[in-house]
């Protein structure tokens, strides 16, 4: 208890910091803040709304402790403002918009590449010099230096470009109406295939890296030697025996990446046009939308200390010592 | 020094890396020597595909793609070797001031490390890159090295607090050396493969952090620069209408320097550390290997 206490502590402190920082970036800019956060929303936005947008970032008319104080009342009240880009929605209504899409790609792409990845590891460590793994283990490093965004531009180009083979973006066929039709959901499937494997591809070195060598590391324990004496069969020694213990590190990193990946998948929603955060962000970017950019660092945050979490409760249930203490 | 040097040129990964990294750094220093064209001169008509006068085609604005793509050289090489030398000169000095000293110091410094860890470094570059707007190189490599130090400061704390165990530092303690002796002249020698690693992984980060920054149009568009070369083919849509080689120049480039400095990088880590050699490879260590941060 005493472990996860500590752990929501910081996390608090890290959102804090982020919260700040917020806060402090436009007033450590030079010219008047203002001007600097809400330049483009001066013509976009009716007066009425530029008002409740200075009151939520805390521009009032006080010391700077009590404006610190409002944009914190803001921020944790999860007002995040207006958004200047998509006028007469707020920040939260766009972000909210954009969220299934992103979770959507974020969740099956890592899934996929986690199966694919840990599977992939297991073999190449199971028969370790065996031809598999003599091309498998310099691929996946390899792998791991190619750029995400590069894998995108190719993978756009080869197949949804040049071969034609898959669309080239966003998330259905724009004629379609959503709804649970059978065309709906197979052009939405059909849109999803190439964002979703190229943000698998960019994160499937990791994880046969990480599940090679942990397994690797596992081979030489007693109770394998144990099994293997006993007369096991391979599979039941390699799956039940190495395999599972191996994973934990492999668990543990999964979750802790799920928050980065967020980050990652900004680039190929941006390269596939697709309507997650990532594009919302970059559609944020080119008009200078503010409120927009900062709520979107607020709710990433957010995703990667929920993360943590989940992988600190995952450590509470397998490790007992972090129980006791 | 110079056996570390001929032991990684005797190792052929090593070799083959650090040959292509020394390509690239040769074409980026010549650029103005060997490129056909200045980087923004209209030399030929748009989009003109590849040919024996153009060899990488031309862009949008009629510039030849391989003068383009040997002057970014300059400019991407040296705002990756810049954020690369700041990534690691900040994670050195807190990762070493954290484990050395203990206490109190190590507990702020911990818990400033595990902030910077846990804060998503993207998103956060893309909040500093938009207020800024148009940021030029230099602060591009700037903004890298002030968000990105966190995984060197956490490895070279953890690999400080082991060394700082050893007899031969509580020696050097016990004969009344000042602190910043031990650190510079017991400590440090020992963290220089360490060191070493972390920088190499990342100059590789900053290099594609750059590149992705720009890309996304949070650069300034004059500059020459592999990011940028990558914006403009995005916003003239080049691949959609067929001129590919405007996209292929840069992308080509990023993969090839990248595996060149991750080859080196797996190399020196072999070499380093012998128990490497065999398969183990820690995670930590690899993220710095691959210039890939988990966080």
């Amino acid at each position: 208890m005493a472990f996860l206490l500590r752990r929501i502590g910081f996390y608090v402190a890290a959102f804090l910091v982020a919260a700040t920082f917020n806060f402090l970036l436009p007033r450590l800019m030079p010219g008047d803040p203002v001007d600097v956060m809400f330049a483009q929303a001066g013509t976009a936005l009716p007066p009425e709304s530029m008002e409740a947008l200075r009151a939520t970032f805390g521009f009032i008319d006080q010391p700077l402790p009590l404006q610190y104080l409002r944009y914190l009342a803001s921020v944790f009240t999860w007002d995040l403002g207006l958004s200047v880009k998509f006028h007469p929605l707020t920040v939260n209504e766009v972000l909210l918009r954009a969220l299934p899409w992103t979770l959507f790609l974020v969740l099956t792409a890592s899934f996929l590449a986690f199966a694919v990845g840990t599977l992939a590891g297991i073999h190449a460590a199971w028969r370790r010099g065996g031809r598999f793994d003599a091309v498998g283990a310099p691929a996946a490093v390899m792998l791991q230096a190619v750029p995400p965004l590069v894998i995108s531009l190719v993978a756009l180009y080869v197949f949804a470009i040049a071969l034609k083979w898959l669309p080239t973006g966003y998330a259905w066929a724009p004629l379609l109406d959503p709804g649970w039709t059978p065309e709906f959901v197979g052009s939405v499937a059909a849109h999803a295939v190439l964002p979703v494997l190229t943000l698998a591809l960019t994160q499937l070195g990791g994880y046969v890296v990480t599940m090679r060598n942990s397994m690797i590391n596992l081979l030489g324990e007693d109770y394998i030697t144990l099994g293997t004496a006993k007369g096991l069969d391979d599979r039941r020694l390699r799956m039940a025996y190495a395999a599972r213990n191996a994973l934990l590190p492999a668990v543990t990193s999964f979750a802790m990446t799920l928050g980065a990946v967020f980050g990652g998948a900004l680039v190929t929603e941006v390269v596939f046009n697709y309507p997650g955060l990532g594009y919302t962000l970059y559609q944020g970017i080119t008009a200078r939308d503010y409120p927009l950019i900062q709520g979107q660092l607020l709710l990433m945050t957010l995703a990667m200390l929920t993360a943590n979490l989940a992988a600190d409760l995952v450590c509470l249930a397998i490790d007992p010592r972090l129980r006791r203490a | 020094m110079r056996h570390v040097a001929s032991t990684l040129l005797a190792n052929p990964k090593a070799a083959f890396g650090a040959a292509i990294v020394a390509l690239f750094l040769a074409l980026a220093l010549l650029a103005p020597v060997i490129a056909p064209a200045a980087p923004n001169q209209r030399v030929a008509r748009p989009h003109e595909p590849p040919s024996a006068e153009h060899v990488m085609g031309s862009t949008r604005m009629g510039r030849d793609v391989l003068s383009q793509t040997l002057h970014g050289a300059r400019t991407s090489l040296a705002v990756g070797l810049a954020a690369g030398a700041l990534v690691t000169l900040i994670g050195v000095a807190v990762g070493v001031t954290s484990g050395y000293f203990g206490g109190r110091v190590d507990e702020a410094l911990s818990l400033l490390t595990n902030i910077v860890l846990v804060i998503p470094n993207l998103p956060l570059m893309l909040v500093l890159a938009a207020f800024i707007g148009q940021a030029g190189p230099w602060v591009i490599a700037g903004i890298i090295g002030f968000t990105s130090w966190g995984w060197g400061a956490r490895v070279v704390r953890a690999q400080t607090l082991s060394l700082r165990q050893r007899d031969f530092v509580r020696a050097a303690e016990l004969l009344g050396e000042p602190a910043l002796r031990v650190i510079g002249w017991e400590l440090l020698p020992n963290l220089v493969s360490l060191v070493g690693l972390n920088f190499i992984g990342s100059v590789l980060y900053a290099v594609v952090t750059e590149a992705t920054l720009e890309f996304l149009g949070l650069g300034d568009p004059l500059v020459v620069s592999w990011g940028t070369m990558l914006y403009h083919a995005q916003s003239t849509s080049a691949l959609q209408v067929g001129a590919w080689w405007e996209m292929a120049a840069p992308c080509l480039t990023l993969i090839l320097f990248g595996s060149g400095l991750s080859l080196v990088n797996f190399a020196l880590d072999e070499i380093a550390n012998p128990r490497l050699r065999t398969i183990r490879v820690k995670p930590d260590l690899l993220a710095l290997a691959t210039g890939r941060r988990p966080a």
